[in-house]
């Protein structure tokens, strides 16, 4: 049994340092383009690390089921599934929205978010703990890049908007047998009004946990 | 006698308590809190016995029916009973009404009235028998589901929170929307004769089945509203717990074998997937219950809500 939970250390500390660094080469290289050749260019430069770092996530909901992690999932999931449907469902799927300026601020919300919080969960599973700065800038941080992120997000879903509309990409139209059509661009739509109240919630929620940490740590 | 109604963080909800006479009954009791504090209706007021300070067990709630003496413990004539506020209430006949009427009424829009134009079809609607048949089961579904409210259930508790109405409403409305949609589609493709009436079929024998267990399980409930529980017994309940659910999950298959959408299959994995939930809480409760200790009855091996799954 002992070795069951030294096991799940071990892999827990690799994951989340592997993706740690995933993302630092997101940021690193972001910032390093918009230095040298401007916003256009940050995409070409992140997009594999950033698919990689991104698509790895999808671990963490399995994480979260077989309860190697505390997380529930019904925070994890909203979360995790906007992160890949802009990062695959709208930026890979249009390139007209990949030079848009949304971009930069999209990776260096979503990169300086994940360094944070995958080094804090490194650092705890690793030694046991986390430092209290550490632990202050992971429940601290989000009250600003939550809304650069989510702006970000939602600016880019809506410019993408009229390419989703024209090209007519992922649909499914009628007659068919099973009487079924999707159009991308209404679920689109969709999205983006999910985004009004999810929003409120997701940070509401991290605003709780916030206090929850904070206090817990000052107690101890 | 005198009653003291707290809220749960102690906070003295009527100051200096209530005198109440001895023969007194919960009713009594709630009319009196309601006379004070002018917006808590009864039907909004969940009053229990306190419970020790770390205590795990749930708290006792106050039966309407009994006289609030039975609850003192001991001799002493003074009572304690904490408060919640449940919140704005209706009833459930108005809840299911307005939740039922929404299907009832939106799905023919889509078969009578040119919608579709606005969705980009111009041009003629050829209508196939099958959605003819279809728009006929489903507002004959809803009708029944009116009716039943009105006529044959006895509901165990009068009222449910107003925000139910919201929620409610807007997952019968919105799944009978987007049903209705492809169902009545100018483009629609339909199923072979034999299997559209296999499906129809099937699902009309299930919705009967499904009115007798209504009718069976009103039955087990006496009129002044008692709302106890009892052992389902009688037609399909003799093998399964909740027979309503499986008649109800069995006559939505119908309709989709008959129709064939994915919209159709859907819903009925949601609905299903509610319905079970509630049957595992049903059985489970049942079983608790009737746990044949002290003369009750033990509750007899039976599948829950889908033979042969479950």
């Amino acid at each position: 049994m002992a070795f069951f939970s030294l096991l799940r250390r071990v892999y827990l500390t690799i994951y989340n340092w592997v993706v740690f660094f995933g993302w630092a080469q997101v940021l690193f290289l972001a910032l390093s383009t918009l230095k040298e050749s401007g916003h256009q260019h940050v995409y070409r430069a992140v997009e594999r690390p950033l698919q990689l770092a991104q698509t790895a996530a999808v671990l963490e909901i399995f994480h979260g089921l077989v309860g190697l992690v505390r997380s529930p999932i019904t925070a994890t999931l909203p979360q995790i599934g906007s992160r890949l449907y802009v990062t695959w469902g709208i930026l890979w799927s249009f390139p007209e929205v990949q030079t848009h300026v949304l971009v930069s601020s999209l990776v260096i919300s979503w990169s300086i978010t994940e360094i944070i919080r995958y080094s804090f969960f490194g650092v705890k599973e690793l030694l046991g703990f986390a430092p209290a700065w550490l632990l202050w800038l992971r429940y601290s941080t989000f009250m600003l890049l939550y809304p650069t992120g989510i702006t970000s997000e939602v600016g880019l879903i809506y410019v993408a908007l009229p390419y989703i509309k024209e090209s007519a990409k992922y649909c499914l139209r009628m007659p068919n047998k099973w009487n079924f059509s999707f159009d991308y661009f209404y679920a689109a739509l969709l999205v983006l009004a999910f985004y009004v109240p999810g929003s409120p919630h997701m940070y509401q929620y991290m605003l709780g946990q916030r206090k929850r940490a904070l206090s817990k740590s000052k107690r101890e | 006698m005198k009653v003291t109604v707290v809220t749960r963080s102690g906070r003295e909800v009527i100051k200096g308590g209530l005198e109440l006479d001895e023969s007194a009954t919960v009713v009594d009791l709630q009319e009196a809190i309601h006379r004070r504090t002018k917006k808590y209706y009864p039907a909004r007021q969940r009053l229990t016995l306190p419970l020790q300070p770390g205590s795990k067990e749930r708290p006792v709630v106050l039966n309407y029916k009994k006289s609030v003496k039975d609850y003192c413990d001991g001799n002493s004539g003074n009572l304690t009973v904490v408060f919640k506020d449940l919140g704005p209430q209706v009833s459930y006949r108005i809840l299911f009404f307005w939740e039922y009427l929404g299907p009832l009424l939106i799905y023919p829009i889509f078969y009578f009235f040119p919608v579709y134009q606005y969705f980009g079809y111009k041009g003629e609607r050829l209508i196939h028998p099958v959605q003819t048949y279809a728009l006929y089961y489903w507002c004959f579904h809803y009708f029944k589901r009116i009716m039943e409210t009105f006529f044959v259930h006895r509901f165990s508790h009068a009222t449910s929170p107003l925000s139910n109405v919201f929620r409610n409403c807007a997952y019968y409305w919105t799944f009978g929307s987007y049903i209705a949609y492809y169902v009545n589609h100018p483009l629609y493709t339909p199923v072979s004769d034999l299997q559209m009436k296999i499906g129809f079929g099937f699902g009309l024998v299930c919705q009967v089945a499904n009115f007798y267990c209504h009718i069976l399980l009103r039955n087990l409930r006496s009129p002044d509203g008692n709302g106890g529980y009892q052992i389902p017994h009688g037609f399909l309940f003799n093998i399964v717990t909740c027979a309503n659910y499986t008649t109800e999950i069995y006559q939505w298959v119908g309709f989709n074998i008959a129709t064939q959408t994915v919209a159709g299959y859907v819903f009925l994995v949601v609905a299903a997937a509610i319905m079970t939930n509630w049957a595992l809480a049903k059985h489970r409760r049942l079983r608790k219950l009737f746990d044949g200790k002290e003369g009750r009855p033990k509750y007899p091996r039976r599948w829950v809500i889908l033979p042969p799954f479950l």
